[in-house]
Parts: structure tokens; sequence; C-alpha cells
């Protein structure tokens, strides 16, 4: 069972009940109980205990107290007022209003109530003790205030020194913000990337490491191994080639996706226009690209964004893609961009360096020119805050991520591995090296710039497009994937860690109560002992006194000495 | 546990307002040549009669009146101090008296009609106290409101702790001492004396049946300008 600091007695309820509601009260208030009157009760209220009239007895201040705690219950998130019970109950007025307050001091009633209020205006004054439970046990608020004003308690629990729960948001001690919290996936990341994030990626059985773009299955068996073994031929023990059958994604596809004509751009944009968001009927003008095709494209193109109303924000992508897409036609700039890799600098210096070439480029229309300009500084942020997340976490988580990213982008636009297994080699060596952010831009733009380098030396202008686009697009996607991953990673385990602290504390803290109050016992204990000692020797010594006043008065008879008067003699 | 009253006698207790602040509910009511005054308040009798003057002097300044008001309203206000303290020195009734108070009022756009219990040997009650919760439990934002309800509550008080005056007074004369419930019953509000023993006993509850929750429930009406000026014109011609 976890160590929380709970309320034992959080569950004060009639033993008949059927069902078991929690009502939360503060831990001070533990002492309640239905089935009886308890001497705090007795001391506070002490006008229904002196007898002092008919209308004033126990089970009269029972019957207010049971009933106005009821009427709470049936409603705990509501505050309830005095006016709702004075109307149900029979009895002067203002000792009605006396036990409310009561009650209401002590947090027996309207206390959840005023947890939900953001002002506490409420008329006692009690800022106490919160522990606060979710009906399905998912998280637990802590939230811890001083006792209750004057009110002077024997025997309550020390009261720990109060812990601010990081969601509290409070301005006096008595806000607090009700219920549970839990943490919550990270929203923006889900939304952008929910449907890429790929859930649990096939492990190779020979390697261990991903198989996601294909694997290949033992027929006789349990066992699966990636891509790379097959073709390397480690099909683990006693196993042969033709045992296993290829699943997974073809590797044919590569084509499919990408070769986008001038006169298929223009037919899709004009089928966008026409059909907006129904991307059914888009795909259908196409025979050979499918929906994703056609949406990736169409963020691809630099006003992309504009044309889509659906949720995906890629605008800045866009802005990039055609930021990148021009600088890819530029085979001259491959040089400079290399060059611009070396400058140390930020990497929004290099976006620009590389805007600047696209500037310098005739060609292309001129839409696209002005989207470079226009977006440069949104781009230029992007990447900025993609470099400070990467940078607050650590290799291995990036590189995790990064890993996660790819193999979910490629399920998406069923590339081949080889697109990013060809530069594994150069993430893992950028990866592996002092993580800045900076220097993983750096290598994703080595990459690039390696990759232009090999497409100048390709077959066609078209083909070299197309595998630079793509991986670029994914690229970019991947790398924010990645830092958001990276950093809900992070936080989570931060969060782990606290946790862990916290229950280890209040272990120790209880040990330690414990601990005292054994001592305590063991004192008593001896006091005990020494005490019983003492009352035996007392005994002992009166017993010896008492043989020897016998004694002396006997003497006194035998020497036949006047009675009366030794009697007064030894009686004084 | 004790057994009820009948065990009970206790010292007859000095006439007060039974309240934690013992202070007398004034009311005004003047009329000098067409021009009226109406006013109500509490004042403490242990404040020294030269205050008397000094209120009303102020009150006609600040309410701009013709100086003719201000012996009215410090004759008035002697007035009435007089008759309290012409109670003091007598003794009050000393059994169980648990008395209904009804309120009937009408402040600017407020109408209030409500109806509860009071302990008339409850010496800690706070009436202003119950007019704060009850303003505040009803969200009422008109501040004339709560000092209303509490002279209100005042004022019955007051009739009832002279009413239990003369009759302790009758008692005494009539059936020396004779005390206890039987004097509850020929008591004035001497119904609810009756239920109480009733209701407090052993095998009934303190929790009203719920049919008779709305008889208890205060009811606040925010009326309108056109309402208000009609009640007004009613009560002016009651009064005339």
């Amino acid at each position: 069972m976890e160590l929380t600091q709970r309320d034992p007695s959080s569950k004060p309820l009639r033993p008949d009940e059927p069902e078991l509601d929690l009502y939360t009260i503060p831990s001070q208030s533990s002492w309640f109980l239905w089935d009886e009157i308890h001497d705090i009760e007795r001391t506070e209220l002490r006008d229904f205990f002196d007898g002092s009239s008919f209308t004033r007895t126990p089970k009269v201040y029972r019957e207010y107290r049971d009933f106005i705690i009821n009427k709470y219950r049936e409603e705990p998130t509501r505050r309830l007022t005095f006016t709702d019970v004075r109307k149900s109950l029979v009895g002067d007025i203002s000792l009605l209003h006396k036990v409310f307050k009561f009650l209401e001091k002590w947090g027996l009633i309207n206390f959840s109530a005023n947890l939900g209020n953001s002002n506490n205006v409420s008329s006692s004054s009690s800022s106490s003790l919160v522990v606060v439970e979710d009906e399905e046990d998912k998280a637990r608020v802590k939230v811890e205030g001083t006792i209750p004003n004057a009110v002077r308690v024997g025997a309550s629990p020390n009261s720990p020194k109060p812990i601010s729960a990081p969601p509290v948001v409070g301005d006096s001690s008595g806000d607090a913000v009700e219920s549970g919290f839990k943490l919550p996936p990270l929203a923006s990341y889900s939304d952008v990337f929910g449907d890429l994030v790929k859930q649990k990626g096939l492990v190779c059985g020979n390697c261990g490491g991903n198989c996601d773009s294909g694997h290949y299955k033992y027929t006789k068996g349990e066992f699966i191994i990636c891509i790379n073994c097959f073709k390397n031929q480690n099909y683990g023990e006693n196993r042969s080639m033709d045992e296993f059958k290829q699943i997974g994604h073809a590797e044919n596809s590569s084509n499919q996706g990408a070769m986008w004509t001038e006169a298929e751009t223009l037919l899709l944009l004009e089928s966008v226009m026409k059909h907006g968001d129904d991307w059914e009927l888009v795909a259908q003008n196409f025979q050979n690209k499918s929906k994703l095709d056609c949406i990736a494209k169409l963020i691809e193109l630099p006003f992309g964004e504009l044309m889509l109303g659906s949720s995906h924000r890629y605008g800045n992508f866009g802005g990039l893609n055609g930021n990148k897409n021009g600088a890819n036609q530029i085979q001259l700039s491959s040089s400079e961009l290399h060059e611009s890799l070396k400058t140390e600098g930020q990497s929004h210096e290099q976006i620009n360096e590389k805007e600047q070439n696209g500037d310098a480029v005739d060609e292309g229309p001129p839409s696209k020119k002005q989207c470079i300009t226009s977006l440069s500084d949104a781009g230029g942020s992007l990447m900025k805050q993609v470099a400070l997340i990467s940078t607050m976490v650590g290799p291995e988580i990036t590189a995790a991520a990064a890993e996660a990213a790819v193999t979910a982008l490629c399920d998406e636009n069923s590339l081949p591995r080889e697109t990013f297994d060809v530069d594994e080699d150069y993430t893992s060596n950028g990866i592996c090296s002092p993580t800045t952010s900076f220097e993983q831009e750096r290598v994703l733009q080595d990459e690039d710039s390696k990759l232009m380098e090999r497409s100048t030396q390709s077959e066609t202008q078209d083909t070299s497009l197309k595998r630079d686009d793509i991986p670029l697009t994914v690229r970019i996607r991947a790398s924010i994937g990645t830092a958001l991953g990276a950093a809900a990673a992070r936080s989570k385990l931060l969060a782990d860690q606290e946790d862990r602290e916290i229950e280890n504390l209040v272990a120790i803290i209880m040990e330690t109560q414990m601990k005292k109050l054994h001592q305590k016992i063991k004192h008593f204990d001896d006091l005990e002992l020494i005490m019983e000692k003492e009352y035996t020797e007392i005994e002992d010594l009166k017993d010896s006194l008492l043989a020897e006043r016998i004694e002396v008065l006997q003497r006194a008879v035998n020497a036949g000495i006047c009675r009366w008067r030794d009697h007064f003699a030894v009686k004084s | 546990m004790k057994a009820p009253a009948l065990s009970f006698s206790k010292a007859p207790v000095k006439f007060r307002m039974p309240t934690s602040a013992n202070l007398v509910p004034i009311r005004l009511d003047i009329e000098i040549d067409g021009q009226r005054f109406k006013d109500a308040f509490t004042w403490n009798p242990s404040d020294p009669d030269s205050e008397v003057v000094v209120f009303a002097k102020r009150t006609v300044k600040d309410l701009k009146l013709p100086p003719a008001f201000i012996a009215q309203i410090a004759s008035s206000i002697q007035t009435q101090l007089a008759e309290f303290r012409s109670y003091e020195g007598q003794d009050m009734y000393s059994g169980e008296k648990i008395v209904p108070i009804k309120l009937d009022l009408r402040v600017n756009h407020t109408l209030i009609k409500d109806q509860f219990l009071w302990d008339m040997n409850n010496f800690e009650s706070d009436p202003e106290e119950f007019a704060r919760t009850f303003c505040k439990d009803l969200g009422i934002e008109d501040p004339e409101v709560g000092p209303a309800i509490a002279f209100a509550i005042r004022e019955q008080l007051y009739e009832i702790a002279t009413q239990s005056v003369a009759s302790a007074r009758e008692s005494r004369i009539s059936k020396k001492g004779r005390r206890g419930t039987e004097h509850a019953t020929s008591s004035k509000s001497s119904g609810s004396a009756l239920d109480l023993v009733k209701l407090f006993g052993y095998r009934s509850s303190v929790v009203r049946k719920r049919k008779d929750w709305d008889v208890y429930e205060p009811i606040v009406d925010h009326l309108s300008n056109e309402e208000v000026d009609a009640l007004e014109a009613r009560e002016d011609r009651n009064i005339r």
C-alpha cells in the first residue's frame, strides 16, 4: 500500500451503509464518530451538556449534528449555508448557529466545498489539512495548512509543515485547488504527432534492434528478425533462410508518393479548393498518390497551410520545407552550405544563410520566394525551440526519441528505412558527440549537405529532389518529435522521482514518530516498575514499624510501668 | 441526561435584553409640518443621557431637517429609554422560553419574510450576527437590510421580555413561589413551550417534518420600483 499521508478516518460512515462514499475531512477532525460525542464537542458546545435545560441535551445535540452533516453530504460540492438547515431544525436559532459554526470550523461540513471554491469566503477561520483522494485513486494532492484557530487540541497529531503541492494555485493558505491531478501526456505532442507515433516497435530477436520497416517471421515459431539480420544471414540458431517469411512494409513503395509533377501539383490544388478537407475525393484524382501523399505534398507547398483547414499546423514546416526546397534546387549552394556549417553560431543563422542562397535563386515561382523571406523568422524560432528542448535532455533519451520518431515517420511516408539508415552512422556519430542541440542540428545539416552532394552526382534532378524533399521534411518533423518526446520523458521522470522522495520522507517521519512513542512507553514502564518496588518497600517498612511498636508496648507492660502514662507517651 | 424541566427552578433573572449586547431598540416616527422622519436603531442604555441630545442634533444636521426636529427626536428617544429603564429593576420569568420570532419587513427593494425560534434564556444570542449570516447566505447586497433585520428581532425580543416581566409579576402576586412548566403553559407564546416539551422529549425528534420546512424557510423578494411604490402607498394609507 502506498504510503500517503492519508487520513485514516476519511470514511466516517454508518456501519450499515452499503456503499462507501468517500468524504473528506481534515485530519484534525479524525476524532469524529457518528456513534459518539467526543470531548471536544462537549467542551465547545457546553450548553448541551450541562443539563441546564431540557431543550439542550446530548440527544438534541446529536440530532442537530447528524442532520447537518448528512444534509451537507447529500451534496458535498455545494456549500451548505446555515439558512438551509435552520429551517429544518427546531430550537434556539443562536444555538443552532453555534453548532453549525462548530461543524464548519472543524471541517465536518463544507470542507470539500471550500476546496472547490477559488475564493474561500467562508465565515469559518479554519484553513486546515486536506487530504483529497480521487475516486479512481489516480493521484493524491497534498495541501497542508495550520490547525484551526483558537483550538487547543491535546491529542492532535503534530501538524507537519506546509508542503505545497505543485498544482495548487491559491492566494491565501486557505485556498486550494481541488482534487487530484495526473501528469497529462504532453498534449501538444500527441496532437501534432498523435497519428505518427507508433506505440510499440518490434524488436528483432537476433540483434535486439527495432525492426520497423519490415521484419521476417519465423514460420515455425515465435521469432522475428529484422531486415538487416536477414540480409546478413544471422538467423539465429538452427534456422535457415527458407523458414522466414517476410512481413512488413514493401520496399518498393518509395517511389510512389514522391513524384509530383507540376501538372499534378496544380491538379492537387484545384481539387483541394473544390473538396476542401475531403481527402478521399482529392486522392481519387490521383492514381498513384495516396491520401497521405496528397496531404504531405500540400503541406510542403509554401502556401499549403492556407489550404489546409485541419488542425495540423504544419505551417512552419511548409515554410521551412519551401525554404529547403529552394535551397535544394541550388546545386551550387552545396558548397556554400558546407561553409556555413563550419561557422559557429546558432542554427537559425545557418538557415538565414540558406535563405540568402534561396533569394539568389531566380528560378522558382515568386510565391516560394516570398514564403522564404516571410517565414524566415518562424523557421528560426522553431528550430531554436527544438534546439532548446533537446538541450534539456540527455543524449540517450534524445537518441531513443529520435529513433522512435524516425521509425514512425518511415511508416507514415512509406519510406524505406535506408533513407535514414544511410545517415544513421552520421546520426549516431553526431549524437554521441557532446550533445548540444546545436551539434545535432549541425549533424542534420551535415547529412543534408552530404545527401545533396551525393545527389548532385546521382542520375536525375527529380530523383534527387525526391530523395531530399521527403527526408528533410520528415527529418524536421523527426527532430521536433524527438525534442518534444524527450522533454515529456524527462518531466515524467522528474515527477516520479519527486513522488518517490516524498514517500521516503513520509516513511521516515512515521518511523521517527513510532520510535518516539516506543521510547515513551518504555519510560513509563520503567517508572511503573520503580513505583512498585518503592511500594513494597514502604509496606515492609510499615510492617516493621508496627512490629517495633508492639514490642515496645510489650516490654513496657512486662516491666510493670504504669500503663496510662506510658501509653500516652508511646502513642505520641 | 437529565429529566425534563420539572426539576429545574432557576433564580429569577433581572430584566435585560436577552442578547449578548444589552441594546435598546429605538423607533422614531416624527412628523412636523408635513415632513416625516422615520428611523429605527439600537441604543446602548448605559450611554450617558447627554448623548441623546448630541445624537439628535447630529441627525438633524446630517439630514438637513428643520431644527424643530431636534427636540422631538431627543424627547422620543428619552421616553423610550426611560421606559426601558423602568423595567430594569424587575425580574423576568426564568423558565424555559423558546419563542417564535417572525420577520416581515421591507427594506428599500427587498422584502423579507421569515420565522424561527429564539431562546429568551440564551444571553449570548446576537441578532446582528444572525442578520449578517442571513444576508450572506441569501446573497443580499443591500447594506441596509442586515441592520433592519437585527432591529426587527430586537424589537420583538424587547416586547417579549417586557411581557415576561409583567407575567412574572403576576405570577408572583397570584401564585407565590410556583414556577416550572405550569407557568410556562400559562405565559404568552405558550404554544411553543408546549411543543417544546414534546419536541425535546425522548420520543420525538428535533428535526422538523418536511412539510413544515417551508414555514420556517426565509423568503426574500426583490421588488421592482413599481411594487415598492405601491407598497409604500398602501402603508401610508394604513397608517393614516
